[in-house]
């Protein structure tokens, strides 16, 4: 196994095994049953910077490495695409770096 | 991927991570649970809740499982550890047999 990436949306991650060679149409196909939407119904794109990710073009072109966070999105009905939304746990620590920041 | 090849687990904060069964089962009591003849609902439905695991933990765990794999076809890489998760994660990994 090469590399990994975690896919994210929502409140659901994806873990899918993939190779640097890979192109993002490759892990739409491999996302197809998992989020039960084909291919051309979902959009892949870098959280940080909103950048979306090309089909065509393989992870590596694009500088997702392993265990890099992607976000999905999907054709809503009116055939627009979703805003990128994925949630984040607020959970212990998180708070403790909140409580922190008031000291 | 297939379904059947996955498996849902869910922390106890709702939050879901669908991964490859094979990397879950680097955890002896997962594998436990998927293998074990009829007793445990989580084979029939390929859902695993941990009510007790937080997401942070649960993700690391997940993260940890991949890196098991990739460590275990040879690429040599650390493990990275955040110091303020370090209890939880090893009361997690205790119960998980991990």
């Amino acid at each position: 196994m090469d590399m990994y990436i975690r896919v994210k949306r929502s409140k659901t991650t994806y873990f899918i095994r993939c190779k640097p060679t890979d192109k993002i149409l490759d892990i739409k196909l491999k996302l197809q049953e998992l989020v039960d939407q084909p291919a051309n119904n979902q959009r892949l794109i870098i959280p940080a910077t909103g950048e979306v990710l090309e089909d065509s073009r393989t992870l590596a072109d694009q500088k997702v490495e392993n265990d890099a966070v992607v976000a999905l999105t999907l054709r809503k009905d009116d055939n627009e695409f979703e805003e990128v939304n994925i949630v984040r746990p607020n959970d212990f620590y998180q708070a403790r770096d909140a409580d922190g920041a008031n000291w | 991927m297939r379904k059947e090849d996955t498996v849902k687990l869910i922390s106890a904060e709702g939050f879901e991570f669908v991964v490859d069964k094979e990397a879950a089962m680097v955890s002896q009591t997962i594998h436990n649970m998927l293998t074990s003849p009829g007793s445990f609902a989580e084979r029939q439905h390929g859902e695993v809740t941990f009510p007790e695991i937080s997401t942070t933990i649960l993700e690391k765990i997940c993260q940890y499982f991949y890196w098991h794999l990739q460590f275990a076809s040879g690429k040599e890489t650390e493990f990275p550890i955040e110091p303020e998760l370090t209890l939880e994660l090893m009361m997690a990994a205790n119960y998980l047999h991990t």
